[in-house]
C-alpha cells in the first residue's frame, strides 16, 4: 500500500503487506511519539531514527501480531512500565542508541516470546536483579556501549535461553567468580573494550557451551586461567592486553581451540607446553616473547598451518619439529638467534619460509630437500657463507628467494629456474654475472653490482647515452631506446614485498612492455658499469 | 572542512556532501556504503541492515556481512536466522538437524524431540 493509502497505514509511514499481516515503515521521519492508528495486523514496526522521547503507556497494546519493534536511535530516557504489554508476540525488540539509564525491567516482565533485545549504545549503569526476569525465550542480549562498572551476575542468573551476549565498551574491571553460571545456553561472550584487571579461577564456571569468548582490549595483567572450564571454546582472543607470560598446560581444558589472538601482550614468557594437544589450532603466532628460548613443544597440535614466532630467542630447531607439524603451510621465524637448521623434508605442505634475521651459516643438501610447494624463502641477514650445490634443486615451485646481506660468493643456480623475484644485495663477494637463461621467468632481481643487471637488457644502448649525456641531442631512436631503457631500469624495488603487492606488480608490467625485469642496482652515470670493463 | 562538504546534514550523518551522501556519522551509529546503481553513498544507521551485523569499537561502529546460509547475526560465526532451506541450532546453519533433535519447518529449527 502507497504511503497513508490504506487508513491502516500512519501518514508518511510506508506500508507493505505480507500475507495478512503488515509491515510497517516509519524511520526517519521526525515523529515525536508512536502513530496511533497502526493497524492489529502489524506484524513488523520500524519507527527508529525519529525524536521519540516518550513511550505512552499503552502504545503497542492492541498488536498481538508483532514480532519485530524498532525503536533504536530515538531519545528514550525512560519506558513505563506498561508501555509493552499485550506484545505475547514480540521476537526482537530494538532500543539501542537512546538515552536509557537503567534496564527498564518493568517493561520488559512480559515478553514470553522475546528472542532479541537490543539496548547497546545507552548510558545504562543499573541492572536491577529482576531486569530479565520475564524473559525465558531470550537468546541474544546486547548490552555493549553502555556505562556499566561490573557484571550485572544476578540479572544474568534468569536466562537460561541465552547464547549470544555483549557487555563490550563498558567500564567493567572485574569478572567475578561464578559471575556467570547458570549461562548454560551460552555460545558468544563479548567482553571486549573494558577494563577487566582480574579475573576470579572460577570466572567462566557454568558456561559449558561456551565457543567464543572476546576478551580483547582489556587490562588482563595474568593469563586468564578461568578458562580451563570451557571445554567447548573454539575461538578465544585476548590480545591488547598487559599479560606477561601464558603458562605451562594454558589451554590444556580447551581442545577444541582453532583461533587464539593474543598479539599486543607483553608476553615475555611461554611455557614449553603452553600450544599441547590442541588438534583444531591452525594458527599460532607469538611475536617479541623475548624469554622464549627453546622452540615450544607442540605435541598434538597436528592442524597447525601457520605458525609465527618472530622476535624471541630461539636458537636451535628440533629435529623433530615437522613430525608434530605436518600441515604447517607458513613457517615465520625471523629475529631470533638460530645458527643451524634441521633438515625441513618432513614439511612437505611448506609454502612459505621466513628466517631473515637470524645466525645461520649455512644452507646443506637436506635442508629444504622434497619441499615441492615451498614458493618464497627469505633468508636475509644471516651468515650464509655456503649453500650446497643441490640445496634448491626439488623445489618446483621456488619463485621468490631472498639472501639480502649474507656472505656468499657464489650461489648454485640448479633449480632456481622458476624464479621471479631474488635478492641478493650485500654479498660483496658474489661477483659473478648471470646469464640469463638461468632464470628465465625473472621479474624482479636486487643484484650486488650494477654489472651484473646488465646481463637483462641491452646495455650498449644504455652507454650509448650514459657516455654522451647530453640528452638533447638524442635522435628519436636513442630517445626511444633511452624511454625504454629507463624503463627497464626504473630504480630499486621495493625491497619489503609481499605476495599480493608482488603479483599486482606483475600484472602491471606485464601490461607495459613485455616482459621487462626490474633489475638493481640500475647502472648510472655514477655507477657506470666500471665493474663491468674489469671483469669483461 | 572541503567546500564540498556541508554540516546540514540529514538522519545520522555528522558531515555529507551533495554526492556521496553521509561522509561521517554521529556517534555510535554505523556507517554503512549503499550502493544505488553505480553510485556508492554513505549512510549512518542505528542498526546494520539486513544480512550483516554491527561490531562497536571506541572509535568506529562497523557492519560486516553474515555468512552466506545466514539471514540475519549476532556474529560472523552466530547466525540468528538462517536462508530458506537451512535449520537454525545454536547459532549455525544446517541443512539437517543432528541427531536428537528434530527439524520444525514452520520456525525452521532444530528442536528437542518431544516424546
Amino acid at each position: 500500500a502507497e504511503p497513508g493509502a490504506a487508513p491502516s497505514c500512519p501518514a508518511q509511514c510506508h506500508c507493505e503487506e505480507d500475507g495478512i499481516v503488515l509491515s510497517v515503515d516509519c524511520s526517519e521521519l521526525g515523529l515525536t511519539a508512536v502513530p496511533t492508528n497502526l493497524s492489529p495486523l502489524t506484524a513488523y514496526l520500524d519507527l527508529s531514527m525519529n525524536n521519540i522521547s516518550q513511550l505512552q503507556p499503552s502504545a503497542f497494546r492492541h498488536l498481538r501480531f508483532l514480532e519485530e519493534l524498532r525503536l533504536s536511535g530515538n531519545q528514550i530516557s525512560s519506558i513505563p512500565g506498561e508501555a509493552f504489554s499485550g506484545l505475547y508476540s514480540l521476537k526482537i525488540l530494538m532500543l539501542q542508541n537512546n538515552q536509557l539509564s537503567r534496564i527498564p525491567a518493568e517493561a520488559l516482565r512480559d515478553l514470553p516470546n522475546l528472542q532479541s533485545l537490543r539496548l547497546d549504545a545507552n548510558l545504562i549503569s543499573v541492572v536491577p536483579e529482576q531486569s530479565f526476569e520475564g524473559l525465558l525465550s531470550l537468546r541474544h542480549l546486547w548490552l555493549d556501549d553502555n556505562a556499566l562498572t561490573e557484571i550485572p551476575v544476578r540479572a544474568l542468573n534468569h536466562l537460561p535461553a541465552l547464547q549470544a551476549m555483549t557487555l563490550a565498551l563498558n567500564q567493567i574491571w572485574h569478572i567475578p567468580d561464578f559471575a556467570f553460571q547458570n549461562l548454560s545456553s551460552l555460545v558468544v561472550l563479548h567482553l571486549h573494550n573494558n577494563r577487566i584487571q582480574s579475573l576470579g579461577a572460577n570466572g567462566f564456571d557454568g558456561l559449558h557451551n561456551l565457543e567464543t569468548l572476546d576478551l580483547n582490549y582489556n587490562e588482563l595483567l595474568e593469563f586468564p586461567g578461568a578458562i580451563r572450564t570451557l571445554g567447548r571454546l573454539q575461538e578465544l582472543g585476548f590480545h591488547n592486553n598487559n599479560i606477561k607470560a601464558i603458562p605451562e598446560n594454558a589451554f590444556v581444558g580447551n581442545p577444541l581451540l582453532q583461533t587464539i589472538h593474543f598479539y599486543d601482550n607483553p608476553i615475555q614468557f611461554v611455557g614449553q607446553s603452553a600450544f599441547q594437544y590442541l588438534p583444531k589450532l591452525h594458527t599460532l603466532s607469538l611475536n617479541g616473547a623475548t624469554d622464549i628460548r627453546e622452540f615450544p613443544d607442540l605435541k598434538g597440535t597436528t592442524s597447525l598451518e601457520v605458525l609465527t614466532l618472530t622476535r624471541a630467542g630461539i636458537h636451535l630447531l628440533p629435529r623433530g619439529m615437522c613430525q608434530q607439524l605436518p600441515s604447517l603451510r607458513v613457517l615465520e621465524l625471523s629475529h631470533n638467534k638460530i645458527e643451524d637448521l634441521p633438515s625441513f623434508h618432513r614439511c612437505q605442505r611448506l609454502e612459505e619460509l621466513g628466517l631473515q634475521h637470524n645466525r645461520i651459516h649455512e644452507i646443506r643438501a637436506d635442508t629444504f630437500v622434497q619441499l615441492l610447494a615451498l614458493r618464497s624463502i627469505d633468508l636475509s641477514w644471516n651468515a650464509i657463507h655456503f649453500i650446497h650445490p643441490n640445496a634448491f634443486v626439488t623445489l618446483h615451485s621456488l619463485t621468490k628467494l631472498d639472501l639480502t646481506d649474507n656472505q656468499l660468493a657464489t650461489l648454485p643456480l640448479d633449480g632456481l629456474g622458476g624464479l621471479t623475484h631474488l635478492k641478493l644485495q650485500g654479498n660483496p663477494a658474489l661477483a659473478e654475472p648471470f646469464a640469463k637463461e638461468s632464470f628465465p621467468k625473472m621479474r624482479v632481481l636486487e643484484v650486488p653490482y650494477a654489472y651484473q643487471c646488465c646481463a637483462y637488457g641491452s646495455c650498449s644502448g644504455f652507454f650509448k647515452v650514459s657516455n654522451q649525456w647530453e640528452a638533447e641531442d638524442m635522435s628519436p631512436e636513442d630517445e626511444d631506446l633511452h624511454k625504454r631503457t629507463l624503463e627497464f631500469f626504473p630504480g630499486h624495488a621495493d625491497n619489503h614485498y609481499d605476495l599480493d603487492a608482488d603479483d599486482l606488480q606483475l600484472d602491471l608490467e606485464e601490461s607495459k612492455l613485455h616482459p621487462t625485469i626490474q633489475c638493481s642496482p640500475s647502472p648510472g652515470p655514477f655507477k657506470p658499469c666500471d665493474h663491468l670493463f674489469e671483469s669483461w | 572542512v572541503h567546500p564540498n562538504v556541508s554540516q546540514g546534514c540529514q538522519g545520522g550523518c555528522a558531515t555529507c556532501s551533495d554526492y556521496n551522501g553521509c561522509l561521517s556519522c554521529k556517534p555510535r551509529l554505523f556507517f554503512v556504503l549503499e550502493r544505488i546503481g553505480m553510485k556508492q553513498i554513505g549512510v549512518c544507521l542505528s542498526s546494520c541492515p539486513s544480512g550483516y551485523y554491527g561490531t562497536r569499537y571506541p572509535d568506529i561502529n562497523k557492519c560486516a556481512k553474515c555468512k552466506a546460509d545466514c539471514d540475519t547475526c549476532f556474529t560472523r560465526n552466530f547466525c540468528t536466522k538462517c536462508k530458506s532451506g537451512f535449520y537454525l541450532h545454536s547459532g549455525k546453519c544446517l541443512e539437517k538437524c543432528p541427531d536428537g533433535l528434530e527439524a520444525n519447518n514452520h520456525t525452521m529449527e532444530c528442536t528437542s524431540i518431544v516424546h
